[in-house]
């Protein structure tokens, strides 16, 4: 055992060594859920990196998907920005999933909202940013420098585009598509080889008839 | 009146007060000069070492000028712009001493008390000059025991610091570099005097009897006979900066560098107020008297920083279309607050506490004051109305509530309950009567065919239906 310690430790140690398969797992954020995180190449959301989400349908579940890495944020005291959110964010939504909404930024103008992402990565400032870019402000140089802030820092940006947005190919360390229902395709990891559908247990949610009382 | 005074002379007051406003202070190479109506004619009053070269000199008509030297620029003194700069000077003077005064063609200060803290006399001499320097300020200073020679002394750089000495120094000048209006010099030379001891050599009532008492209270001052009466400059109780750009400008790299001399006179005043900024105005007027555009920049945190200030005024200046050129610039400190100075952090020395408030400026720079917001609940039932936008970083509280959507659409949708599965609930809600927006609904989790989970309500008043209000996910 000692050995086989020692020479996992030597061969570590060796920078330029190239070791198939056996890829030094990279800083993630756990996802929250387990299932996800074991089919996502770093175990959880790549740090520093850029993400794309292509939902389905508006709602389809991608803010559900993110909450909990971003509830842990917010609870480590780290800001968390989201950019031109297409809908209202309700607030005790957001605080039943464990965000802590004094750390939580809301950037409502969707004219700059590669600007703002790319500001708050630089400042190196943020926990995590997330984005929902308008599908005419989309083109392959915008992403690409957004991806380029994220390198300079830990924070992941997670760029979600409107239904229907084609977005360019890109850099992009993750692209999953988020089904209506929860259910994740994983259609592209840097440096990962698995690809193809996450199920995802989404109902999680305490049912109403449980309650007790009515809100007269 | 005892003590040590320094006076600040600025020499081509008038020139410079153009110049400093151009990067770099314009070509040295470029003939300039400065022009004011003078006995009559439009005569050059100061220019520069180049226009000098080309056979211009002061007192030359503007027309003489520009025949001998065609390629001359010539601007309009412009009085407002100079008085403005012995303004700034006085507000750096203050910086070294209470005791400041105008005096018409340059400051005084009172600089005995000052200069220990500087080390010697020269220590706060190199001060005040590296100071100004930074400005764009080129002045000479000298130094006397009376504040009324210090401003003649400041003109040959002479330093004197004995009262003794300098009444043995002034007795041989001669009589013109004394400040005195011309009729005084033609009454004097007419007389025959040509110095100033020559002046003084004349018995006491004989000198009051033929030139006056005015010339010899002036001649007691400068000697430290008699006391100087002065008005202390105080600085200003509001921060309202004019300038006046010498050449007309819609360039945004002119505009920066006039707004980075405002900021830097700013700076100073604050300092000396002890305040710190959280919301600047400054106002571009128009050559053509059009419309004057406003920028606005809001500090989240008290404070100052003038290149983070400049960035926002850039962010600010990038989207304006400015018609015309630029003549006029005003600054205004529109809010100030008591200066608490940032606290560091001790052990990584990096000031993250005020980093995050000037992310935040910058970003509300670009998007707007409504643009940037946080989120909070609010204690109403009607779910449309438990919300709201909040200023970024309140720690808010919310009361238990039960199981709401990630999403909630701006306003309620109509839709049709045929294409939904009623999941769960009914939530009954009813809420208003006491505001004019009453309401009774029944709130379900419900899924559409594509597998969604919507929060839809059936209303029965005001009005009767299914509505989707929010979406799971």
């Amino acid at each position: 055992m000692q050995t086989r310690n020692s020479l996992e430790q030597l061969l570590n140690e060796r920078g330029d060594l190239w070791r198939g398969r056996r890829r030094q797992p990279a800083a993630a954020l756990p996802t929250g859920r387990a299932a996800l995180d074991a089919r996502l190449p770093d175990g959880g959301w790549p740090r520093g990196k850029l993400t794309e989400l292509l939902p389905e349908c508006v709602g389809a579940g991608e803010l559900e998907l993110l909450l909990p890495c971003l509830a842990g944020l917010t609870r480590r005291e780290q800001p968390v920005l989201f950019i031109a959110p297409p809908l209202i964010p309700c607030p005790q939504s957001l605080i039943h999933a464990g965000l802590d909404l004094a750390r939580l930024v809301v950037i409502r103008d969707a004219q700059h909202a590669f600007w703002a992402a790319e500001q708050c990565l630089k400042s190196g400032l943020c926990g995590a940013v997330v984005a929902w870019p308008a599908t005419d402000r989309v083109d392959d140089r915008a992403v690409r420098r957004l991806q380029l802030a994220a390198e300079n820092g830990e924070a992941p940006i997670f760029l979600c585009y409107e239904p229907g947005c084609r977005p360019p190919p890109s850099l992009a360390s993750l692209r999953l598509s988020v089904r209506s229902g929860g259910d994740i395709d994983l259609l592209r990891s840097r440096g990962g080889h698995a690809t193809g559908t996450i199920r995802l247990q989404t109902d999680n949610v305490i049912p109403m008839t449980r309650r007790d009382h009515a809100v007269r | 009146m005892s003590g040590l005074w320094t006076g600040i002379f600025c020499p081509q007051v008038a020139l410079q007060a153009h110049l400093r406003l151009e990067p770099d202070f314009g070509d040295p190479e470029r003939p300039l000069a400065v022009h004011d109506l003078c006995r009559g004619r439009e005569r050059v009053i100061e220019c520069n070492r180049s226009a000098r070269r080309h056979g211009v000199a002061p007192g030359r008509t503007l027309a003489d000028a520009l025949a001998i030297a065609p390629e001359l620029h010539s601007v309009a003194r412009c009085r407002g712009a100079e008085s403005g700069l012995f303004e700034e000077i006085a507000l750096t003077a203050y910086q070294y001493s209470h005791q400041v005064a105008l005096t018409g063609d340059g400051v005084v200060l009172e600089s005995g008390g000052s200069r220990r803290m500087h080390g010697d006399m020269d220590g706060l001499l190199s001060a005040i000059a590296g100071n100004l320097e930074e400005k764009g300020l080129f002045v000479r200073l000298g130094t006397a025991p009376v504040p009324a020679a210090a401003c003649l002394l400041a003109r040959g750089r002479r330093h004197i610091q004995q009262l003794k000495e300098l009444e043995l120094t002034l007795a041989e000048w001669p009589l013109r570099k004394l400040s005195l209006s011309t009729a005084e010099m033609d009454r004097l030379e007419g007389l025959g005097l040509k110095r100033v001891r020559d002046v003084l050599a004349l018995p006491r009532f004989e000198r009051e009897r033929r030139l006056g008492r005015e010339l010899n209270r002036y001649l007691d001052r400068i000697r430290g006979r008699q006391q100087t009466p002065l008005v202390y400059w105080q600085p200003p109780e509001a921060f309202h900066h004019l300038l006046e750009l010498p050449v007309p400008s819609a360039r945004t790299e002119a505009l920066m560098f006039a707004f980075n001399r405002m900021l830097q006179h700013l700076e100073e005043w604050l300092k000396i107020r002890d305040r710190g900024l959280t919301a600047l105005e400054v106002e571009l007027h128009p050559e053509d008297r059009g419309r004057v555009t406003h920028l606005a920049a809001g500090l989240g945190r008290p404070g100052f920083q003038r290149d983070r200030l400049l960035e926002l005024l850039r962010l600010k200046l990038e989207p304006v279309r400015l018609g015309a050129a630029i003549e006029r610039l005003v600054m205004k400190a529109e809010s100030t607050l008591e200066r608490r100075p940032p606290q560091a952090d001790l052990w990584s020395g990096t000031n993250v506490n005020d980093a995050w408030p000037a992310l935040l400026d910058r970003l509300r720079a670009r998007v707007g004051e409504d643009g940037l917001s946080g989120l909070a609940p609010k204690a109403d039932h009607r779910p449309e109305r438990a919300w709201q936008w909040t200023a970024p970083g309140k720690t808010v509280t919310a009361s238990e509530s039960p199981p709401r959507p990630n999403w909630l659409l701006p306003r309620p949708r109509p839709c049709r309950i045929d294409d939904l599965r009623l999941v769960d609930g009914p939530e009954r809600i009813e809420s208003g009567w006491w505001d004019g927006h009453d309401c009774r609904r029944d709130y379900w989790t419900a899924h559409d065919r594509h597998g969604n989970r919507l929060w839809v309500f059936r209303e029965y008043k005001p009005r009767d239906g299914w509505f989707v209000h929010g979406l799971f996910g």
